[in-house]
């Protein structure tokens, strides 16, 4: 049964990597401007401008000009950035692992702050505590990220002088970006917690544990919140497209060199080959990250193969 | 449910009265802005550039051009408001009657639409918003129609989950023996049904179109200067966080308050609608 799950969801991810790549494909064909004079100095002349337009394909059909780009896609050639006149990949590369740095801190940061908050909060339904995690979390919600960005530096480094605002290094570097990416997920988990503890509290077995007599404690961490673990794990995987999003606000406000700051750059640059590797890479992570965890939970609920 | 009843409930849910009274205060302020806007919010005046709050009628202060942070902070609720509305609508409109066709006929129909949002669900949205801005290049038509490509999946997903626990109940049964159209069906025996979790889904959009379009504006790919946003009011402000912070703080408390209003609405819904999920 899972392995047929993974098979089936294997298939999706195929496809949907099949359209994202033709989207990418297309975005750069609907971008103003002749993508061969854009890889040439502006003084390049008409017959320079033909010739590498000839060298990049332009002049064959569609789907054959589709069909070369997708095969260099695989054999890992995602083109000739304009701007940095090297290769697409290996700017991404260089710059992907600093995001990776970010993701995982704002993961971890996020959940050793909201799922003690949820799980409390659910326990304790209708209490102030619960009430105070609530409002946690709508603000979490209600933040603009490019504010909260702007906001922590305020505080923290311009008035209290605590935290460096801007460029990379220690963990203190990590600390302001985190938290301000963070933020929002750790309001989404801390809802998701809560709701899903007030959810299996109700069910019999925990009624029943509460019954044998054994502890309360022990019944909240050992029994119920396992189970109100699943929500969670998907939430996290659907937020990862939200951190690669925002990457971009925060990367370019702490001045974070990651590939979100990258994406902000090559706009800037209008360097399209750029953009539409970063569309396509970033796009294959998040369906990479989600298929993972569709396959995690599956492990962990075995029903949900039988959909 | 009983009119009488939804009412009571919606004058006793905190949650719901702030939202609801919040709203609709910003909605009235960003309407009348021009009138209570006491400068014009494009106009330059270099002598008065980075006034603090309060001095020479500029109740929020100047920017670094000398204009009136006030005026451009209701002209910009204008821009926000009114893009997040039409945005709304639009992604509401479309989105719904994909999701109602995908659930109520399956099959091929049901695979493809859904394959297609799967695809949109699978590109983070402002990633593809900045992408799709990039190429296009910015204007405000542009704008609409990058966040209504990233966003109406929201509702197709929910309306197609709701068409499919909808569509086998007797009442359709009844209407389909008695020879309804599948458009009639739909509309006027499916739709209604479906209306509160999209009332929901519709406050919650509110709020996170104004944020992704500040984001957008902000990166200098949604609203463009002169024209205020508080999206590009805070890149302005940023510059000068030394020297002049209510350059920031206002558009931020401003797109704080209202973001959080629809986001109060939203929960507030869900409380009146479906009390024992508080």
């Amino acid at each position: 049964m899972y392995f047929r799950y993974i098979l089936r969801r294997l298939g999706q991810t195929v496809i949907v990597l099949f359209f994202i790549s033709i989207l990418a494909f297309a975005l750069i064909r609907i971008a103003p401007g002749n993508p061969a004079r854009m890889m040439l100095p502006d003084t390049a002349t008409e017959e320079q401008v033909h010739a590498k337009e000839m060298e990049m394909g332009l002049d064959k059909p569609l789907y054959i000009q589709y069909i070369k780009y997708i095969g260099g896609v695989l054999r890992g050639d995602l083109g000739t950035s304009a701007s940095y006149q090297t290769s697409v990949g290996s700017i991404i590369a260089d710059r992907f692992p600093a995001t990776l740095l970010l993701t995982a801190a704002t993961i971890l940061v996020s959940l050793l702050i909201s799922i003690p908050i949820g799980i409390i909060a659910g326990i304790r339904q209708g209490s102030m505590v619960d009430f105070l995690a609530m409002l946690f979390a709508l603000i979490g919600q209600s933040m603009s990220t490019v504010w909260l960005a702007v906001m922590m530096i305020y505080i923290f480094s311009v008035k209290l002088n605590l935290l460096p605002a801007l460029g990379m290094g220690g963990i203190k570097y990590l600390i302001l970006p985190a938290i301000t990416l963070g933020y929002p997920l750790a309001a989404q988990v801390t809802r998701m917690g809560r709701s899903g503890m007030i959810d299996v509290l109700r069910e019999d077995y925990i009624t029943a544990t509460l019954a044998k007599g054994i502890p309360e404690s022990r019944v909240y961490t050992k029994y119920a919140f396992k189970n109100a673990l699943i929500p969670i794990v998907t939430v996290v995987g659907l937020q990862v497209g939200y951190f690669l999003g925002g990457a971009v606000v925060v990367e370019t406000i702490f001045s974070w060199s990651g590939v979100g700051q990258l994406a902000n750059q090559a706009v800037g640059n209008r360097d399209y080959a750029l953009v539409q590797s970063l569309l396509l890479v970033i796009a294959a992570g998040f369906a990479l990250v989600n298929l993972i965890v569709d396959l995690i939970n599956a492990k962990i609920d075995p029903r949900i193969t039988l959909e | 449910m009983e009119r009488k009843l939804i009412f009571k409930r919606m004058v006793k849910s905190k949650f719901f009265m702030t939202g609801f009274l919040v709203a609709v205060f910003v909605v009235i302020i960003s309407i009348l802005s021009p009138l209570l806007a006491n400068f014009d919010p494009t106009a330059n005046a270099l002598v008065d550039r980075l006034k603090s709050p309060g001095i020479a009628g500029h109740i929020l202060g100047t920017d670094q051009l000398g204009r009136d942070i006030f005026s451009r902070l209701l002209m910009g609720s204008r821009y926000s408001l009114l893009i997040a509305l039409v945005v709304v609508s639009l992604a509401a409109v479309i989105g719904t009657f994909l999701g109602l066709v995908s659930g109520y006929f399956g099959g091929r129909t049901d695979t493809l639409i859904m394959r297609i949002s799967e695809i949109f669900l699978s590109i983070p949205q402002l990633i593809l918003a900045i992408a799709i801005m990039a190429m296009l290049g910015t204007s405000v038509f542009n704008l609409v129609m990058v966040l209504v490509i990233t966003s109406w999946t929201q509702y197709c997903k929910l309306a197609r989950n709701n068409v499919l626990v909808q569509k086998n109940m007797d009442f359709v049964h009844a209407s389909q023996v008695m020879g309804a159209g599948n458009m009639h069906i739909m509309l006027t025996q499916i739709f209604p049904n479906i209306t509160t979790p999209l009332l929901i889904t519709i406050s919650q959009q509110f709020g996170m179109i104004i944020m992704v379009e500040a984001s957008l504006s902000f990166l200098g790919l949604g609203i463009q200067q002169p024209t205020p946003s508080w999206g590009n009011m805070i890149a302005d402000g940023r510059t000068y966080l030394t020297t002049a912070p209510w350059m920031v703080i206002a558009p931020g408390v401003a797109l704080m308050i209202t973001v959080l209003a629809f986001n109060f609405l939203g929960d507030g819904l869900r409380d009146v609608f479906d009390p024992k999920r508080t």
